[in-house]
């Protein structure tokens, strides 16, 4: 599948994708937050989206995961077009996403929060409810015993029955990413996940991601910190005013001055945290 | 029956049907975040099907549609379901477009523009006169007088309210309930999960309404008589003041909420007779103690008398769980979790 010459800004979507965008538009009032994007995420690659604040990488993923509806363009996943798609039935097909900010379930218990998550929910039909109960209770108990997994896997067992609203930060971000790992992703959409955690648990979110690429997800991150985009991605899209400025290896994207210019500038002079 | 008996039945049924009312708003808004500013608009659907479906063909200079005699609870069961129907034309025109505040901006006007249309189209309900000698229900067969029917209909209506605790208690508990209570903190968030959330709102809406309407219902029932001044827009506030005072999204909250505000703080002071030259005034006092009330709880305990409850997961401790299971993972370490 090859993606309309955009002028210079890289075209190809690859085959194996496990989920591509082509030409994507949209606009806030007069302000061009995305001006033709044009990427692929290579099925099971961990991917990194970056660029300079203001590049459109947020506006993406929320067009990506049908948050935000484009003003054109399309989105593939797989060799299905999901453009017309609510965010919901996206999920359901697999592509499930965190947020820039945690979007804890404040009023819910962490383990609440990742049963809400479970894919498979009879209980959610009220006519289950009063006429399947057997059906119910055994779809809860499987969720159970996977949230409890879950949780001991990602340390916050012990965390289980406090509101989500009193975690920390980091614990937010942990629970976030344990959230979407209970819906059963085939490709995760993480939003800057490391924003705001200190260093151990960067290692540990770090540990997680790669869990899930080894166990067949495909993930694309949003990410400032190039030296967790180094350490742990196998790929890079860098967006720069709404467009794709380029794809690749981080090692190649160093030797790119266009990339150079737009964003890898101070990391170089030693300006951006890495 | 003495006279303080006979009142002690009559508050007893207006807990009942006030729990069932608030029971129905707390599903809305303690577990589905919806503000329905236009609930007592709900009830009051719910009332004058009950009362027009009970009473016969109209007569004395009445006017109502319907007229069809039916008995107790058929008429009781189409009020609420005529709730329903109404509350599904309403959801669906505003749920997909609308968030919290603009919807419950548009759904005040609507119950605004309901009691108008209603309070003047005649033929539909009676206008302002509204529907009087509704039917008693079984009092004819089973030879009630008004003694004896106060505390026969307050028991009939403390059924009615255990059957709706329990379906409540099934729906709230539920991984419907669950689901709700997410999309009430984060829409955004519960629909990235795979959860159609309109859906979810939808029916929380129609099962409330359902509630509003039977409830509705019973006091029409009880009373004989229902017109607009029972249903001034301002009254959905009155229960909603029971849900936050009882306790959002908790059902036995509500119940403390309905004795509190709106039997002890409403029906309670009707029972107080008028101080000689200020006629109105004890009502005018409670009006204003309800206001008083509730800007204390929200003050010192914005969570309610009774909060919402925590459902734990009653998961073993981790060291239990590892004797189980053989297996043992790191939890978070102080460095990780600050």
């Amino acid at each position: 599948m090859t993606a309309p010459d955009l002028g210079g800004a890289p075209t190809a979507i690859s085959v194996d994708s496990a989920l591509s965008c082509v030409d994507i538009h949209k606009s806030f009032g007069g302000a061009k937050a995305v001006n033709g994007a044009t990427f692929s995420v290579p099925k099971g690659s961990i991917t990194a989206l970056i660029g300079p604040n203001g590049a459109g990488k947020t506006t993406v993923v929320n067009i990506l995961s049908g948050s935000l509806s484009s003003d054109s363009g399309r989105v593939m996943m797989g060799d299905t077009d999901i453009t017309a798609l609510p965010s919901y039935q996206r999920a359901r097909l697999g592509l499930i996403r965190t947020f820039q900010l945690s979007r804890e379930l404040g009023g819910l218990t962490v383990f609440e929060n990742l049963m809400v998550a479970a894919k498979v929910q009879p209980g959610e039909s009220l006519m289950n409810v009063y006429l399947r109960p057997g059906l119910v209770r055994q779809a809860e108990k499987e969720s159970r015993e996977r949230a409890a997994s879950i949780l001991e896997q990602y340390g916050l067992y012990d965390l289980r029955d406090n509101w989500a609203r009193e975690l920390s930060g980091g614990q937010k971000r942990l629970l976030e990413i344990s959230r979407a790992v209970m819906a059963e992703p085939s490709l995760l959409l993480l939003d800057e996940p490391m924003a705001g955690v200190n260093p151990a648990l960067i290692d540990r979110i770090g540990g997680h991601i790669h869990e899930l690429k080894a166990a067949g997800v495909t993930v694309l991150m949003v990410e400032h910190n190039l030296g967790v985009v180094e350490k742990i991605c196998d790929h890079v899209i860098v967006l720069a005013e709404g467009r794709t400025l380029a794809t690749g290896l981080m090692s190649e994207l160093r030797e790119n001055t266009d990339v150079v210019r737009a964003y890898l500038g101070g990391v170089l002079d030693g300006r951006v945290d890495r | 029956m003495s006279p303080l008996v006979y009142y002690l039945f009559t508050l007893a049924f207006f807990v009942f049907a006030y729990c069932i009312l608030g029971w129905g708003l707390n599903l809305q808004f303690g577990h589905g975040g919806i503000l329905n500013f236009a609930y007592i608009g709900f009830v009051a659907i719910g009332a004058y099907v009950t009362g027009a479906l009970s009473l016969g063909k109209p007569s004395g200079g009445q006017s109502y549609i319907f007229g069809f005699s039916l008995p107790f609870p058929v008429g009781l069961i189409l009020g609420g379901l005529a709730a329903c129907v109404f509350a599904l034309l309403v959801s669906v025109l505003t749920f997909r477009r609308l968030r919290t505040d603009y919807l419950a901006m548009v759904l005040i006007s609507l119950s605004l523009v309901l009691y108008d249309f209603i309070n003047n189209f005649v033929p539909l309900f009676g206008g302002a006169d509204g529907l009087t000698n509704v039917p008693e229900p079984f009092a004819d067969a089973l030879g009630l007088d008004t003694n004896t029917f106060v505390p026969f209909f307050a028991g009939v209506s403390l059924l009615v309210a255990l059957l709706m605790w329990w379906v409540m208690s099934r729906i709230t508990n539920s991984p419907f309930g669950r689901t709700l209570r997410a999309s009430r903190d984060d829409d955004e968030a519960t629909a990235a999960l795979g959860k159609n959330v309109f859906k979810f709102r939808l029916i929380s809406m129609l099962i409330g309404s359902f509630y509003a309407g039977v409830g509705g219902g019973l006091i029409v029932e009880f009373a004989g008589a229902f017109n607009t001044s029972a249903w001034l827009p301002g009254e959905t506030f009155l229960i909603f003041a029971a849900v936050i005072v009882g306790g959002v999204g908790n059902n036995k909250g509500m119940i403390l909420g309905a004795l509190i505000v709106p039997v002890l703080f409403t029906q309670l002071p009707k029972f107080i007779p008028d101080i000689p030259g200020h006629p109105g005034l004890i009502l005018n006092i409670a009006a204003m103690a309800i206001g008083v009330l509730l800007m204390l709880v929200l003050w010192f305990r914005p969570q309610g008398v009774i909060p919402e409850k925590k459902r734990l997961s009653k998961l073993p401790p981790l060291s239990e769980r590892h004797r189980s299971t053989g297996a043992i993972s790191a939890q978070l370490t102080t460095e990780e979790t600050l």
